[in-house]
C-alpha cells in the first residue's frame, strides 16, 4: 500500500509516493503504561527529642511515673522510710498519685518541692 | 536377666540421659540452674514424663563437629501430665554444647510442637541455649524458622508457654515472643536480640546482660515477658498453677473446679473502699481479691504498666480473665503500655474461651506529646478492637470514674459487654466536672460578677446533673446500679447466665487489628 505526499524543499514542491513495506497488519501489544508515581513528599522532619529529664536518675532513685504537679512532699533528706511508705504526692489526671518508697531505706535527697511541675521520668527522691 | 542387646540398649540410654556429663551438670547446678531433665521432672506429675527422640543425633561434619557427641542434640522433648492433664514440652539442655540449636534439635522441638497441635494440648518450651549452632550455618536458621512457623500456626489453638531459664539470644527470642506466656527466672533468664558485647562494639554502650534483658528488664520495662520468678522451683510451680486456669485448646473450656467459697458472700469491705473525694486513690487489688473465689488471683504482667491490672481469678470455680483499672498507679489512666498490656491479655483470654471481667475506674487517656507521638491512637485502638472482637462472655463493673473515650474502651455496652454494673459512686461522663463546666459555661463564668463563685456553682451543677450512673442506666448502657457488697453475687450470676453465649461473626480471613 502506497501513500502520496507533497514535500516542499526551498520553495519547490515535489510529489512523492511512499510505499509501506509489510508488518503493518500485525497487532501491536500495548503494554499498560505504569502510572507515574507522585514525587515523594519531603521526608518528615524528625520529631523534636523530648526534653531531657531535669536530673539524671540512677538505679534506686524514685522518678515521676507521669507528668503532674507536686501536691505535697512527705519526707526530708535523712529520713528512714519503709517500703510502701508515701514519699510525696503528685496531682495528675485530677488524681492524687501517692509516690511510695520501693524499698526500706534512708532518703539521701529530695529533688522537688511543693508546687513543682514534674515530667515523667524526672528524679523525685534519691536514696543512700 | 537381660540379654546382651538389652544391656547395650540400657547402657546407651543411661549415657544419653546424662546429657553433657557429670562435670557439665555440676557447673549447671553451681549457676543455680537445674538440668533440662530435672526441670521436666518438677514440671510434670511424678513419673508421668515420657521422652521422645532420645537417640536423635546431629548430622553436621563441619569444623570437627563429626567428632563431637551431643546427647539428644541438646534438647529433651516429650509429653507428660500436669495435674493429670496432657502437656507437651521441650527443654533445651545447656550441658550439651551449650544447648545450641542446630538442625536436629530444631526438628525435635518442632516435632513436639506438631504433636501438641495434633492432639490439642499445651506446649511448653524451656529455653536455656547459647543460640544458633554456628557450625551448622543455614540449617540452624532453617530450624528456628520452622519453630517460629509452628508457634504461629499453633497460636490461638493450644496454649503455648515459654520459660526462660538461661540465655535466649538472637533470633531464638522470637519463639517465646510469639507464644502466649513468657516466664523468666530472675538472675539467670535473659533475652535479647543482640547481647552486651555486640552492643558495646557497635554503639559503644555498656550494659550488663541482666540490665539489658534480665527478668525484670522484660517484666517491668519492655513488657516482653509476663511472669518474673525468684527461682526455678517457684517458676515451675507457677506454670503448673497457670495451666489450671487454661483449657487444653481453643475447642475446650478451662477446667471447672468445685467452689467452696459462698457464691452469695457479701463484700461488705467494698462498701467503704472508694474514698468520698474523687481525687483520692484506692487499691483495686482489694476489689479483685474480695470478689474472687477464695481471694485467689494469678497476675499477668504484674510489673508492667501497673495502671492496669490483668490476671486470672475464678468465680464459682470458673476461670475468668480480669482487666482492672488501678487508681493507685498513674491515676489508673490508659496509656500506650497499659493499652498494649490489656489488649494482648484480652485476646489471650478470648482465644481460649475465658470470659472477661472488667473493673473500671478510669479518668481517661494520659495526655501529652510523649503519648501522642508514641502512637497512643493506634495503641489505644487495639483495646477497642480486642474488646469488640472478643466473643467470650464480657461483664463490666464500674466502680467510680468512666470518662470519655476511656469509658467506651473499657468494655462498655457499646463494645458488646453482656452486662454492665455500676456502683453508686459511678461517674460516667465525657470528662471531669471541672473541665466540662469550664467549656460549657465559659461565657457565664467570664461575665459573672464573681467568676470564681460562678465557676464553683457551675461545676457543682454539672456534677449533680451528669456525674452519676443513672443517665447511662436510663439509656440501658448500665444494666443496674448495685451496692458494692453485692458485687460477687451479681458477677457470678451474670457469668453463669452467659455460659451458653454464642456469637456469629461475619466470615473473614482475619480482622486487621492495628499493631
Amino acid at each position: 500500500m502506497s501513500k502520496k505526499f507533497n514535500i516542499t524543499v526551498d520553495g519547490v514542491t515535489h510529489a512523492v509516493e511512499v510505499e509501506e513495506l509489510g508488518g503493518s497488519s500485525a497487532p501491536v501489544a500495548s503494554a499498560p503504561v505504569a502510572p507515574v508515581a507522585p514525587a515523594p513528599a519531603a521526608a518528615p522532619k524528625p520529631a523534636a527529642a523530648p526534653a531531657a529529664p531535669k536530673a539524671a536518675a540512677q538505679a534506686g532513685d524514685v522518678t515521676a511515673p507521669l507528668q503532674g504537679t507536686v501536691l505535697s512532699v512527705d519526707v526530708n533528706a535523712g529520713d528512714s522510710v519503709k517500703a510502701g511508705q508515701t514519699l510525696l504526692v503528685i496531682e495528675a489526671m485530677k488524681m492524687e498519685n501517692e509516690i511510695v518508697a520501693p524499698t526500706d531505706g534512708v532518703v539521701k535527697s529530695v529533688a522537688v518541692k511543693k508546687g513543682d511541675n514534674v515530667s515523667a521520668g524526672d528524679l523525685l527522691v534519691s536514696f543512700n | 536377666m537381660a540379654t546382651k542387646k538389652q544391656e547395650e540398649m540400657l547402657e546407651k540410654k543411661a549415657k544419653l540421659r546424662l546429657g553433657g556429663g557429670e562435670k557439665a551438670i555440676e557447673k549447671q547446678h553451681s549457676l543455680g540452674k537445674y538440668t533440662a531433665r530435672e526441670r521436666l521432672e518438677k514440671l510434670f506429675d511424678k513419673d508421668s514424663f515420657v521422652e521422645t527422640g532420645l537417640f536423635v543425633k546431629h548430622r553436621c561434619t563441619n569444623f570437627g563437629m563429626d567428632k563431637k557427641e551431643a546427647a539428644g542434640d541438646g534438647v529433651v522433648t516429650g509429653y507428660g501430665t500436669v495435674n493429670g492433664r496432657l502437656v507437651y514440652a521441650a527443654a533445651q539442655d545447656f550441658t550439651v554444647i551449650g544447648g545450641s540449636l542446630g538442625e536436629m534439635q530444631a526438628m525435635k522441638i518442632a516435632n513436639a510442637q506438631e504433636a501438641a497441635l495434633k492432639v490439642g494440648c499445651p506446649m511448653i518450651c524451656i529455653n536455656d541455649s547459647g543460640g544458633a549452632r554456628i557450625q551448622e550455618g543455614v540449617d540452624a536458621l532453617a530450624g528456628y524458622g520452622r519453630i517460629f512457623y509452628n508457634n504461629t500456626m499453633a497460636s490461638g489453638v493450644i496454649p503455648q508457654i515459654s520459660v526462660i531459664m538461661g540465655p535466649c539470644a538472637g533470633g531464638a527470642v522470637y519463639s517465646p515472643a510469639i507464644t502466649d506466656f513468657i516466664f523468666m527466672v530472675k538472675g539467670t533468664g535473659e533475652m535479647f536480640i543482640t547481647g552486651p558485647q555486640v552492643i558495646k562494639a557497635v554503639i559503644g554502650e555498656e550494659v550488663t546482660a541482666e540490665e539489658l534483658g534480665g527478668a525484670m528488664a522484660h517484666n517491668q520495662v519492655s513488657g516482653c515477658a509476663h511472669f518474673a520468678c525468684e527461682n526455678e522451683d517457684a517458676c515451675l510451680e507457677e506454670i503448673r498453677n497457670l495451666l489450671s486456669y487454661l483449657p487444653q485448646n481453643n475447642n475446650e473450656l478451662a477446667p471447672a473446679f468445685a467452689c467452696t467459697d459462698d457464691l452469695n458472700r457479701e463484700n461488705t469491705k467494698l462498701d467503704t473502699l472508694v474514698p468520698e473525694n474523687p481525687n483520692k486513690a484506692y487499691d483495686m487489688y482489694e476489689v479483685i481479691q474480695e470478689i474472687a473465689d477464695d481471694g485467689q488471683f494469678v497476675e499477668y504482667q504484674k510489673y508492667f504498666a501497673p495502671n492496669i491490672v490483668t490476671g486470672f481469678i475464678r468465680l464459682n470455680g470458673q476461670s475468668i480473665g480480669v482487666i482492672a483499672s488501678q487508681p493507685k498507679a498513674m491515676a489508673g489512666c490508659l496509656d500506650i503500655n497499659s493499652s498494649d498490656k490489656a489488649s494482648r491479655f484480652i485476646r489471650t483470654c478470648d482465644a481460649f474461651n475465658i470470659p472477661l471481667l472488667t473493673l473500671e475506674d478510669v479518668p481517661g487517656f494520659l495526655p501529652g506529646t510523649a503519648q501522642e507521638h508514641g502512637g497512643i491512637i493506634r495503641h489505644g485502638a487495639k483495646m477497642l478492637f480486642a474488646y469488640s472482637e472478643a466473643s467470650v462472655p464480657k461483664v463490666t463493673l464500674i466502680t467510680r470514674k468512666a470518662y470519655g473515650g476511656a469509658y467506651i474502651g473499657m468494655c462498655s455496652k457499646h463494645l458488646g459487654a453482656d452486662f454492665v454494673y455500676a456502683w453508686p459512686d459511678t461517674e460516667i461522663a465525657v470528662m471531669g466536672a471541672e473541665g466540662a463546666a469550664n467549656i460549657i459555661f465559659s461565657k457565664d463564668i467570664k461575665g459573672a460578677e464573681d467568676p470564681v463563685a460562678k465557676r464553683q456553682e457551675k461545676i457543682a451543677e454539672y456534677q449533680d446533673t451528669m456525674m452519676n450512673p443513672y443517665i447511662a442506666a436510663s439509656r440501658g448502657y448500665v444494666d443496674d446500679v448495685i451496692m458494692p457488697h453485692e458485687s460477687r453475687k451479681y458477677l457470678i450470676s451474670a457469668f453463669e447466665s452467659l455460659k451458653g453465649k454464642r456469637v456469629d461473626k461475619p466470615l473473614k480471613k482475619h480482622g486487621n487489628i492495628p499493631l
